[in-house]
């Protein structure tokens, strides 16, 4: 066995080599290629243009192992989590399926909502030309070191006109400091299926660990697929994360991103819309204060002709909080009269916030309109002297304002529920931010 | 494409001839050997020689950049001439300046003598890398404004540009500026001292002439308290299927409340259809907004060269400060153009505006690259961002990547960028009021570039339009 050229990574890699071979040759195949790119590949520093404004050497510096089994949790212990929307439920604990947590029984039987153990007997076919394909780990050492350690995941897959009304949860819980867990998730819409997946992180410890998930969905031709991600990681932990999204023709994926938790998280979200019409919408919130980073890279690839795409990108600063942002929208040659605008917005709420963003458009067809926006402010004077007039103290005043602020990303999630529960935690987290 | 359209598209670089004249040059390569031998021509101090073997040493240890989104064959640094002057003459009066060269300059249309008298325009002519005639310079003096060769500078006025040379961008800033510092020939320098506003707008026009030859032009204009100066800087070059480097660096400084607005237009040649040839655009320029209610102003019109690769950038240092940047960069054929701005806020209440339009045309790619830093300090800090793009023909790209850096809540940023073309509904509508398909494009050309245009002085306003359409009529079809 050879090991890999960065120390750091190596280290992350012990345990790869004695998983137990798959009865799937092709799956063997890809965790053996993410093995040796995860060992050809070094931990990225602010050196790499993608990595400018988040420094991972604290990362570096944790002795991180791989997670022993995890400890029993009472089933009262989720109640705070539980979206009651849900039609099924699946939970991971330090990156394993825990069936006592899970309701992945579905009324509708063309929904499938099973740990990648068992989705691998029934759905073997499906997934297939998705797992391990649709996020690439050849430039990707996290991606690399996520595939190489795959075992376990959860796997959605909605059957062809399928309408899953029901969101589908995927709960991710962290119990054990000093521990590196590798969640998956794989979300297959076949032709003209629908469903609302929710992807939540929660910590149940209170020490550094490190969540490296990655997240692929294939969303077919006219399917629409509305996926959340909730990232309530732990003020120690670290969190990088990556999801890659495939839509095809006439399909939509609309995603809803909220960053709170984690001393450091990282997400890069990439949907290619491969098909003619396709349509994306992505919205994000990170709301951080203290010593938190939060950085959101997403690229939108628009490859084909008459695709749309929206994206509102919103962070407010507290602290000396540090927010990054790197949007990237391509429209390659022959992808005619797409319609793509992007907007990042941020605000700062103390001296020692910082934000760093860039909006980047790269055209290759003429026939387009494409918009970006990005602005960097405070709250405004006017609105504060205006809310005070009316009686309502500085603290009140602002905690609404910049409530309101972040209110335009968490309203427009699909699952009441998740809003009511955003709401509260923006309202407490302002209050401590400002 | 209709043939009058193909025509108009591919018309043949007009400036595209090539003066004869007897040149004294440097054997090709880089040493410290040639950087000896340049310093010894032109008699610099002890100092200026030192200064130069310091970048030499520098740019040694350096690596070439490679982030830009440009691609270009790798340049062999020791195939270039690094020393190229007219064989020197003593000229009393304009009448002994090489007839030649005169009518090079009545072919690019300088004004020059009872030309220059009528345009109000001083010009400090560069000829390859050596001043040949200065006009105006006695009107100038008069007011007390030093308008010179760099030269001329270090020869006369050596403490000033000890004073300032490098302190905008330092020999070591990057690789080209590095390369720059060493082996600059010539330039301009200008001088405005306290109160005084420069009663004329002050123009250079570079040349580039002898084959193989690189132009490392050095540009230092300083504005004392109170002065203000509006400085022109146009370009065209001859034919020739070689590419030429040029890496020049361009410092302003501004103390207090003084207000320097530098223009440019760059119409060098930008090489074939086929994109052979053409000239490499590498340069410096930044501004340093050292006094309080100091101005900064950067205008440029970049529709040449084959690739063209600058941010005249801001440091707005002092409070109150400003800095702006209006830029059209047009491309065609294969050209490539990795342009934008750095407004880097140190200082309170500072502000900046950047209104940039690219237009890429044919199989060329434009690139938009900006840079707003604000400063922990700069509290109140202003910027507002605008770049559009427009694109005609497929074939092109247009890319953005603005660098947005805030550390201080006070401030307030706002970036938008839009991507266009020309639409059929609107040629549909000019054609309608009976207004030709050529003369449509122009139109909406020039409407998409006004708020630049109205940044140039007059003159330049109206070259820039009729470059724009010479360039572009007829790319829609």
């Amino acid at each position: 066995m050879t090991t890999a050229v960065h120390p750091y990574v190596d280290a992350l890699l012990t345990g790869t080599r004695d998983l137990p071979t798959s009865p799937h040759g092709w799956l063997n195949e890809r965790r053996g290629l993410a093995l040796e790119r995860a060992n050809a590949l070094s931990v990225p520093t602010t050196r790499d243009e993608e990595w400018r404004f988040t420094d991972l050497t604290q990362l570096t510096r944790l002795q991180l192992r791989a997670p022993g089994a995890p400890a029993e949790i009472a089933p009262e212990a989720v109640l705070p989590y539980i979206v009651p929307e849900a039609g099924s439920r699946i939970v991971f604990v330090d990156g394993v399926f825990v069936p006592q947590l899970s309701s992945t029984a579905s009324a509708v039987s063309g929904v499938r909502v099973a740990p990648l153990a068992t989705a691998l007997k029934t759905d073997a076919g499906r997934l297939e030309p998705h797992l391990a394909r649709l996020a690439g780990f050849e430039q990707n050492v996290f991606v690399a070191l996520n595939t190489a350690h795959l075992r376990d995941g959860a796997v959605v897959v909605i059957s062809k006109g399928q309408i899953c009304e029901k969101p589908v949860h995927i709960l991710h819980i962290a119990t054990q400091a000093g521990t590196a867990a590798y969640p998956r998730c794989v979300v297959i819409a076949e032709a003209g299926a629908e469903c609302t997946v929710v992807e939540e992180y929660q910590a149940m410890s209170e020490d550094a660990y490190l969540t490296n998930a990655v997240t692929e969905i294939a969303v077919a031709a006219r399917a629409r697929v509305r996926h959340i991600k909730l990232q309530c990681e732990n003020a120690r932990a670290f969190h990088i994360a990556s999801c890659a999204v495939v839509v095809a023709k006439d399909a939509s994926y609309t995603s809803h991103t909220v960053s709170l938790g984690a001393r450091l998280s990282r997400y890069d979200l990439s949907v290619a819309l491969n098909g003619e019409g396709a349509f994306a919408q992505m919205d994000g919130l990170a709301l951080i204060s203290g010593r938190q980073l939060a950085d959101t890279h997403t690229l939108i690839d628009h490859t084909q002709p008459n695709g749309r795409s929206a994206q509102l990108h919103k962070t407010i600063v507290g602290g000396a909080a540090h927010a990054v942002f790197n949007g990237k929208i391509f429209v390659r040659p022959g992808a005619q009269l797409t319609d793509s605008s992007q907007q990042s917005r941020n605000l700062l709420l103390s001296d020692k916030a910082t934000v760093d963003t860039k909006p980047q458009l790269e055209i290759f067809a003429d026939d387009v309109k494409c918009a970006h926006g990005a602005t960097v402010g405070q709250l405004d004077a006017e609105q504060l002297f205006y809310l005070r007039s009316r009686g309502l103290t500085e603290t009140v005043a602002r905690n609404l304002l910049t409530y309101a602020f972040g209110a335009s990303v968490i309203e427009r999630i699909p699952v009441r529920s998740i809003v009511e529960r955003l709401e509260r935690a923006v309202m407490a987290q302002t209050g401590a931010a400002a | 494409m209709s043939s009058v359209l193909e025509q108009l598209v591919n018309k043949p670089y007009e400036h595209g001839f090539r003066t004869d004249i007897e040149t004294e040059s440097a054997p090709k390569g880089l040493s410290e050997d040639t950087i000896r031998l340049i310093s010894s021509k032109k008699n610099e101090p002890e100092w200026l020689l030192e200064f130069r073997l310091k970048a030499y040493r520098h740019w040694l240890t350096m690596e070439e950049p490679h982030w830009p989104n440009v691609k270009y064959p790798k340049i062999d640094f020791q195939d270039i001439i690094y020393y190229s002057a007219p064989k020197p003459k003593k000229k009393k009066s304009m009448d002994e300046v090489d007839p030649e060269l005169l009518r090079t300059f009545e072919k690019l249309g300088v004004p020059m003598n009872e030309r220059a008298a009528l345009a109000g325009v001083a010009v400090d002519v560069i000829f390859d890398s050596v001043s040949v005639a200065t006009t105006y310079k006695e009107k100038l003096a008069k007011v007390g404004i030093i308008f010179c060769s760099i030269s001329e500078a270090v020869r006369d006025h050596p403490d000033l540009v000890r004073k300032y040379l490098g302190s905008v961008v330092p020999p070591g800033d990057n690789y080209y500026a590095a390369l720059n510092s060493a082996v600059f020939t010539d330039g301009s320098f200008v001088f405005i001292p306290k109160g005084v506003k420069c009663p004329m707008e002050l123009s250079t026009y570079f040349r580039i002439n002898t084959e193989n030859s690189g132009q490392f032009e050095r540009t230092l204009i300083v504005a004392e308290e109170d002065a203000s100066v509006s400085y022109l800087e146009g370009c065209t070059a001859p034919k020739f299927d070689t590419n030429q480097l040029h890496a020049a660096v361009v410092e302003l400084v501004a103390l207090d409340r003084a207000d320097i607005k530098y223009s440019t237009v760059q119409n060098w040649y930008a090489g074939d259809e086929n994109g052979l040839g053409g000239i490499y655009n590498f340069v410096t320029k930044r501004g340093l907004c050292k006094g309080v209610s100091s101005k900064i102003s950067w205008t440029q019109v970049e529709t040449g060269s084959a690739i063209t690769w600058k941010y005249p950038s801001c440091i707005l240092l002092g409070d109150n400060s400003i800095g702006e940047f209006y830029s059209v960069a047009l491309t065609n054929h294969h050209q490539q153009a990795d342009t934008g701005t750095k407004m880097v806020h140190l200082g309170k209440n500072t502000r900046s505006t950047i209104i940039s339009k690219g237009i890429s045309a044919g199989q060329s790619n434009n690139s938009y690259r900006g840079l707003v830093k604000i400063g922990a300090k700069a509290a109140g800090a202003r910027n507002y961002s605008q770049c559009d793009s427009m694109l005609i023909g497929s074939k092109s790209g247009a890319n953005t990547f603005p660098y947005i850096q805030v550390n201080n809540p006070t401030a307030t940023v706002e970036h938008e960028a839009t991507t266009s073309k020309i639409g059929e509904d609107q040629l549909f509508y000019f054609r309608q009021r009976g207004i030709g398909t050529e003369e449509a494009v122009s139109m909406i050309i020039n409407g998409f570039c006004k708020e630049v245009f109205q940044q140039l002085p007059m003159e330049f306003a109206v070259e820039a339009t009729k470059l724009l359409g010479l360039k572009l009529e007829g790319s829609v079809g």
